[in-house]
């Protein structure tokens, strides 16, 4: 499980650097899986998949194409890409892009979390 | 050359203002193997396409910004932009260096540097989203502080725009007016007054191309070695992170380097001054530019009193003084106030606090009078302070020549008051008395912009450093030193990364980075890249020695050569500028006049046609 604790976030977005690094093998922040939303001059909002319960997300999806394994999981051949799955997470933890064809979110890169490993504030953090 | 090199984008934006019109050419692959990109990329381009002598107001000069190879990486503290153009304040060189994430927005839409040139007709503001440029209207938003204009062009294209702007000031023509990009600056120098006489309102990017990183597992090697460094060091890890900038404060002001009445003293005893944890009590949160573990930003507020509802990312270590000391004003939620107006206005907070400082002087002097100010303006009041601020910001009354600057306004009111008018090639000096460190004497009297703490900053090793301890008395190495520390920041400010990042992390970080990103092979040597700054040092004294400047120019205010420091650990202390600057120009390879002679040109690969010209001295306007 994922906690996030707002209020220590600085806006650095190195885990949106990261992110995208372990990916994409490219810096792309907007292509990354974990979100700084920044509203300026306010204080930045993280938006991640929190692994939470009762996982409206896959609850959502009307074409039963989002699935738990570890983490959430999209079959592809199912998704029609109408994006209720978005709407449904309370978190913000679905991300799309304009050159990506289906939504994606964080796969906990192979249990590392990068996030985690290289937030400098420690406002990511692993529960268990 | 996108295939090329890692790190670069690969395009310039040229963007001509006049004929409203707008193309990306390509970035010369041996022009980024020589200057690196951000300061070296603006030195080359000013150096090579500025007509000689131009007016800085005219719409021959240019206004680049420039990122660097590093610029949006995962480098710490990549999150900087640089823009260079020809300084109205000094009529010389002028590189202004922004935090926040600007530059790498830049990049990400896929150009390295813009460059603009002309004069728009009318007020516009310039839209870079990914491949699509345009040039929008902006009468609208003509007058409109920053922040509303943040505000209008973040609702109008998204909250992910990032944005640089200015304030009245810069359409005013301000000398000292900066350019706001989300409650930071590019500070020094008037770049802001530049874009003004543009009808260039402001630039908002948008950008989603990858940045692409030539070896990803030994940058990303790098970079955790560099963010461990940076976590354990009391200064990025511990001081800068709890104080930001003002955790050197107290100890500057105990040396008795802390200006205060326009450098009339070096401690003061305010509450501004005696202790880091004052400041402290204003942060409300801690922020950070893009990419950077250091998060030294803090967002400050006033929750009562009669400068209720200011707020700004800061107060900075130079604001707390420029507002603070140098007025003798120990009045906190005043400073902020202060700087909270100089971000709305767009101008530059350390030569505001010296352009009223400075008045300060001439009415406690009687060169001016209350009828001359409009109002009482001494030492100590802070209110004044504010109310000047105003007039300077919207450029009203007396303020039309405040505007221009201290080394103008004492040309103009005469009566003596240039003999305490603290400014080097025109501009105006920040926190740190030069009689207290022969360092920072020389740091300013050689500085390409003008009084600056930003070319070299050896008061750290001279007051901070207990491993390095260097004597701030002494002139002994200290033109060694500062010409290492040039050539090393220029190097940070080309590649581009934040100064910052230096206490805890060295030359051999950098090349690690720059190697890694790019992949150019010559990147992998320091040799070769502190080479690469001292080429675009020399390469930018070419630039000011061809606009006029003589060793002349190099020199400090006449109050440091003649009167002695009154108190502290300094007391009784000048400075002998004319032994450092012999010495300086001798390590530079440069001939007693600060000409670089043909042989340093010869080796730093320079064009040496100019060096047996007169350098003729032009006309500054």
């Amino acid at each position: 499980m994922i906690k996030t604790i707002p209020n220590l976030c600085t806006g650095c977005r190195i885990c949106e650097i990261i992110c995208s690094l372990a990916h994409e093998g490219s810096i792309a922040p907007k292509q990354s899986r974990i979100r700084i939303q920044s509203a300026w001059p306010e204080e930045e909002k993280i938006h991640l998949c929190l692994a939470c319960e009762p996982k409206p997300c896959i609850g959502g999806c009307p074409e039963g194409a989002l699935s738990w394994d570890g983490y959430l999981r999209i079959d592809e051949e199912k998704c029609t890409g109408c994006l209720l799955c978005r709407e449904a997470c309370p978190y913000g933890g679905i991300q799309t892009e304009n050159s990506k064809k289906f939504p994606f979110f964080c796969d906990t890169c192979q249990g590392e979390f990068q996030c985690v490993k290289w937030c400098p504030t420690k406002s990511i953090i692993r529960t268990k | 050359m996108k295939a090329e090199f890692g790190g670069y984008a690969g395009k310039i934006l040229e963007v001509d203002l006049t004929q409203g019109r707008v193309k990306r050419t390509s970035l010369d692959p041996d022009l980024a193997t020589k200057y690196i990109g951000g300061k070296g990329l603006g030195a080359k381009y000013l150096y090579d396409h500025l007509p000689l002598g131009c007016d800085p107001f005219g719409p021959e000069n240019l206004l680049i910004f420039a990122t660097g190879p590093l610029t949006g990486t995962l480098a710490p503290g990549s999150g900087r932009c640089i823009v260079s153009t020809k300084s109205p304040a000094t009529g010389f060189w002028l590189d202004a260096n922004c935090g926040g994430s600007f530059g790498p927005e830049m990049k990400m839409a896929g150009i390295d540097a813009i460059v603009i040139k002309g004069k728009a007709p009318s007020p516009v503001m310039l839209l870079v989203d990914d491949e699509k440029v345009q040039l929008g209207e902006a009468d609208f938003l003509w007058r409109k502080d920053t922040f509303s204009t943040h505000r209008w062009i973040k609702d109008k294209f998204g909250e992910e725009s990032r944005v640089a702007c200015i304030g009245e000031a810069g359409e005013k023509r301000v000398r000292f007016a900066s350019i706001i990009s989300e409650m930071r600056a590019f500070g020094r120098g008037g770049a802001g007054a530049v874009m003004g006489s543009k009808n260039l309102k402001a630039i908002a990017v948008r950008g989603h191309c990858p940045i692409t990183i030539a070896y990803p597992e030994s940058f990303m090697k790098a970079c955790r070695e560099a963010f461990n460094e940076i976590a354990i060091h009391p200064d990025s890890g511990g001081g800068r992170q709890k104080y930001g900038t003002n955790t050197i404060l107290s100890c500057m002001n105990e040396a008795g380097v802390h200006p205060v009445r326009n450098f009339q003293k070096g401690i003061f005893h305010g509450r501004s001054a005696l202790n880091e944890e004052e400041i402290r009590e204003f942060y409300v949160r801690n922020k950070a530019c893009y990419g950077c573990p250091i998060y030294c930003s803090k967002i400050s507020k006033v929750k009562e009193g009669k400068y209720k509802g200011a707020f700004v990312e800061g107060p900075e270590y130079e604001n707390v003084w420029s507002f603070g000391a140098h007025c003798e004003n120990a009045d906190i939620p005043s400073i902020i106030k202060a700087e909270y107006l100089c971000d709305l206005y767009g101008l530059d907070a350390i030569s505001t606090g010296n352009v009223i400082g400075f008045l300060m002087e001439c009415m406690e002097k009687e060169v001016l009078e209350e009828s001359d100010i409009g109002f009482p303006l001494k030492f100590g009041d802070n209110e004044g302070m504010i109310r000047a601020i105003h007039l300077i910001g919207r450029r009203e009354g007396p303020a039309l020549l405040w505007g221009e600057g201290v080394k103008r306004i004492a040309q103009e009111v005469g009566r003596g008051a240039e003999s305490f008018a603290i400014h080097v090639k025109g501009l105006e000096m920040p926190a740190y008395d030069p009689r207290g460190s022969t360092g920072m004497a020389l740091a300013y009297a050689t500085s390409d912009r003008g009084a600056c703490h930003l070319r070299s900053w050896p008061i750290g090793a001279e007051l901070l450093s207990p491993e390095e301890r260097i004597d701030p008395f002494s002139i002994e190495f200290k033109a060694e030193f500062v010409k290492n520390q040039q050539d090393l920041f220029t190097v940070i400010n080309s590649s581009v990364t934040c100064l910052f990042t230096i206490f805890s992390l060295s030359l051999r970080h950098i090349v690690h980075f720059l190697h890694s990103v790019t992949g150019i092979e010559s990147f992998a040597s320091s040799e070769e890249i502190l080479q690469s700054g001292e080429r675009i040092n020399n390469l930018v004294r070419l630039f000011n020695l061809k606009e006029g400047l003589t060793k002349a120019d190099d020199k400090l205010p006449q109050r440091f050569l003649t009167e002695p420091l009154k108190d502290g650990p300094a007391r009784g202390r000048l400075v002998d500028l004319e032994t450092l600057l012999k010495e300086y120009y001798f390590i530079r390879g440069w001939d007693e006049k600060g000409v670089p002679t043909s042989e340093t040109l010869k080796r730093l690969g320079l064009p040496s046609e100019n060096q047996n010209d007169k350098f003729p001295k032009y006309q500054n306007t």
